[in-house]
């Protein structure tokens, strides 16, 4: 019996496998796309979410994406193997940083016929941040969004200090003595710090406060490889100094410590990146804040209202030797198309979207706390051009080691501006490395 | 402190025989090839790196000395060498001293002889992530075990003064096992007979010290001492993930600004100067070392 029934179930189980092997099999092959991101953290989650669902709604293509380390590790490495034909098909990157890596060969120019196939057009894309993703007239990345530095305020620590108005909301700031006084209010009538900032060692935060302020005082940084502040320079770190060594800020505090001071309530105001509204979200929607919170542009403080800000970009890189076919470029662009026209996902992260039928959509408009401080998009500064600018670049680490300094008094705000000066005069003096 | 520094190239001397000479070389080949390849052609590719203007991947101009001509004139460079000899001179001398120190209590109290060896060695096994780590979390400003001890808020690894000797202690603390081996080793071939026969003649306690075991010792120590130089001249790792050279730069050792300059700021030319420069400078201080020591011996003899 069981003799006879056996090549019967051979032949099933043959038909079955082949059955399952036909239906397994794509019809075409599935094109792979390879990305690099340096997003981490809500950001990152977020973005694997966009990855996610871009791959479920479609069968063509697959995204797979890889999360490095934020800063100088991750555009070492983007740098090196890209350069060398080793890197991935497309990688998310600063626009801050385009005239470094568009301008040392690790991107890859992308045609405005390219775009086109996907749907896209620099027009839909918010002006400023389109520019910046050129290099020499040619297009090198997708902007994605605008994450400006803002400010947040604690309702309730900010009342008591007299600084909200009959809707609750934040009196006007205008000048830098009405924010210092502010501060110092809040200082004094909480008991609790009036400011909360990243300042320890190697933190980003004063450069990008000090960038800001100085530009609102009309203030270029560098320009042909010279420092171009003056006085300004020393002069303007001496007032975020002041909120520190009056103790209205505690110094010293690294970025974690920073942030959970004013989660806690222990802090009336937080100067950062608009990155932190999920994390406020997620607190107040878990009841676990415990306050009411308000966000701002960063307040006129000189003579305009300048802001820092960066902005987060898909690029393409050069990849010699192993340029990728124009059917990876469709791939790519196709997932960037579907990424920009999905931005209302990514602007949950507190940013604002660079895709403006997104951005100016009623949706994202109402999106709060978006809402609170949109505007500042309209006001904001990038570092200057120069292969050696933009995030976690050669300058920014050498001004993030010696700004700091002047808020702990180890160094005068003079000294620490001239050793930035001092240690950075190489870099500027030097030809744009061509990698 | 990279192990590797235990290993002390073969003695190439020709010995007497002749028909030796074959096998000898036999023996060395896998060695010299070896050498040639990981280290004498790579060094060779930097010196011409070094005369060159290069990013990470391309030379794009020869440049002669240029290079170590902006080294002369370059403050962060030479503060960068005054950070790794301060270092060298915060962690050699404690590290040999401990290390005899700690191989004497060895070797005296028998009983406990596996257990205080094991005690005092293990922290040279941890990788240096671990070792980092722990030293992190001790020197934690406000739940740090070190200030808890000592009171106050230091924040050690944040102020310009401490970072540097708080690392140099870590340092101490994670690789004295070592030397201790080494002097543990070097204290059992000093014969029984020679304490017997002092013992005799009424020596005791320092004495005994001074005249038989540190003599006897001279040439351990005087191993260890340049091994230990030219691993604390060569640090790099516990700074780096430490404190990352900082506060503003009060602990940027030479290495870590090769490392800047060739990553951060994509200058390999640059960087290989540097490399090289401190590559002379080591060798000069070896060579001056060896020189003492010999002068010492020469006086004593």
């Amino acid at each position: 019996m069981a003799r006879r029934g056996f090549p019967r179930a051979a032949a099933l189980v043959a038909i079955l496998f082949l059955v399952l092997a036909g239906v397994g099999a794509p019809a075409r092959a599935q094109v792979e796309v390879r990305m690099w991101t340096l997003l981490s953290g809500g950001d990152g989650a977020r973005m694997r979410a966009l990855v996610d669902d871009f791959n479920a709604s479609q069968h063509d293509m697959r995204v797979v994406s890889t999360t490095l380390k934020w800063g100088e590790p991750f555009y070492t490495k983007l740098i090196t193997a890209s350069v060398v034909g080793a890197g991935p098909d497309v990688a998310t990157i600063h626009l801050s940083r385009i005239v470094n890596l568009a301008g040392g060969g690790v991107l890859r120019p992308i045609s405005p016929g390219e775009l086109a196939t996907a749907g896209l057009r620099g027009d839909d894309y918010l002006p400023r941040q389109w520019a910046k993703a050129q290099y020499e007239g040619r297009t090198y990345a997708v902007p994605l969004d605008v994450h400006p530095l803002v400010l947040y305020y604690n309702k309730t620590l900010a009342g008591k200090a007299g600084l909200l108005d009959a809707d609750g909301k934040l009196k006007a700031i205008e000048g830098v003595d009405a924010l210092t006084d502010a501060f110092r209010a809040a200082t004094e009538r909480t008991g609790r710090r009036g400011l909360t900032m990243e300042s320890s060692q190697s933190s980003y935060a004063i450069w990008r406060l000090w960038l800001s302020m100085l530009a609102q005082q009309n203030v270029t940084i560098i320009r042909d490889g010279r420092f171009t502040y003056g006085p300004a320079g020393a002069a303007t770190l001496a007032r975020i100094g002041d909120w520190f060594t009056k103790g209205y800020a505690q110094s010293g505090l690294d970025y974690p410590a920073s942030t959970s001071q004013f989660m806690g309530g222990n802090a009336a105001f937080m100067l950062n990146g608009v990155w932190e509204v999920p994390e406020l979200v997620r607190a107040t929607k878990a009841g676990t804040l415990g306050f009411d919170y308000g966000i701002v542009p960063l307040p006129r403080l000189y003579a305009n209202a300048s802001t820092w800000a960066d902005s987060h970009g898909f690029a393409l890189p050069a990849n010699p030797g192993h340029e990728p076919s124009p059917e990876k470029v469709r791939a790519v662009l196709r997932f960037v198309a579907y990424v920009s026209k999905h931005s209302l996902g990514w602007a949950e992260g507190g940013h604002i979207p660079a895709y403006r039928p997104v951005a100016e959509s009623e949706r994202a408009r109402s999106l709060m706390p978006n809402a609170m401080y949109a505007q500042a998009a309209n006001d904001v500064v990038y570092d200057p051009d120069g292969w050696y600018m933009g995030a976690a670049g050669p300058l920014e680490a050498i001004a993030s080691k010696f700004l700091p300094a002047a808020l702990y008094g180890y160094l005068t705000p003079a000294q620490a501006v001239h050793r930035f000066e001092t240690e950075a005069a190489r870099l500027v003096r030097k030809r744009p490395p061509r990698y | 402190m990279q192990r590797d520094d235990t290993i002390l190239a073969p003695d190439t001397r020709p010995t007497t025989a002749r028909d030796d000479t074959l096998p000898a070389w036999l023996l060395l080949a896998p060695f010299l090839v070896a050498f040639g390849l990981f280290f004498f052609l790579p060094a060779l590719e930097t010196f011409w790196l070094s005369l060159t203007e290069s990013s990470l991947t391309r030379t794009s101009a020869f440049v002669g000395l240029d290079n170590y001509h902006t080294l002369l004139h370059d403050p962060s460079f030479w503060d960068s060498v005054g950070n790794t000899f301060y270092f060298s001179l915060l962690t050699v001398i404690p590290l040999c001293a401990l290390g005899l120190l700690m191989a004497m209590l060895v070797d005296r109290f028998t009983g406990a002889r596996g257990w205080l060896q094991g005690t005092f060695f293990l922290p040279f096994v941890l990788p240096i992530s671990v070792m980092t780590l722990i030293a992190d979390w001790m020197l934690q400003p406000s739940s740090g075990v070190v200030n808890h001890i000592l009171g106050g808020q230091r924040a050690w690894l944040a102020d310009p003064y401490l970072a540097l000797p708080a690392v140099a202690i870590g340092t101490i603390w994670w690789t004295v096992g070592f030397n201790m081996l080494l002097f543990l080793a070097g204290l059992r071939n000093i014969p029984a007979e020679l304490y017997e026969a002092a013992a005799l003649d009424g020596a005791r306690g320092f004495t005994l010290f001074r005249t038989i075991t540190w003599p006897a010792l001279r040439p351990v120590v005087s191993t260890a001492v340049i091994l230990q130089l030219i691993a604390s001249l060569k640090v790099f790792g516990q700074t780096y993930i430490l404190t990352s050279g900082g506060p503003f730069n009060t602990t940027r050792v030479a290495l870590h600004y090769m490392y800047e300059t060739a990553f951060t700021q994509s200058d390999a030319g640059y960087a290989a100067a540097v490399a090289m420069a401190f590559v002379a400078i080591v060798i000069l201080l070896s060579l001056l070392q060896a020189w003492i020591v010999k002068w010492l011996a020469g006086r004593d003899a």
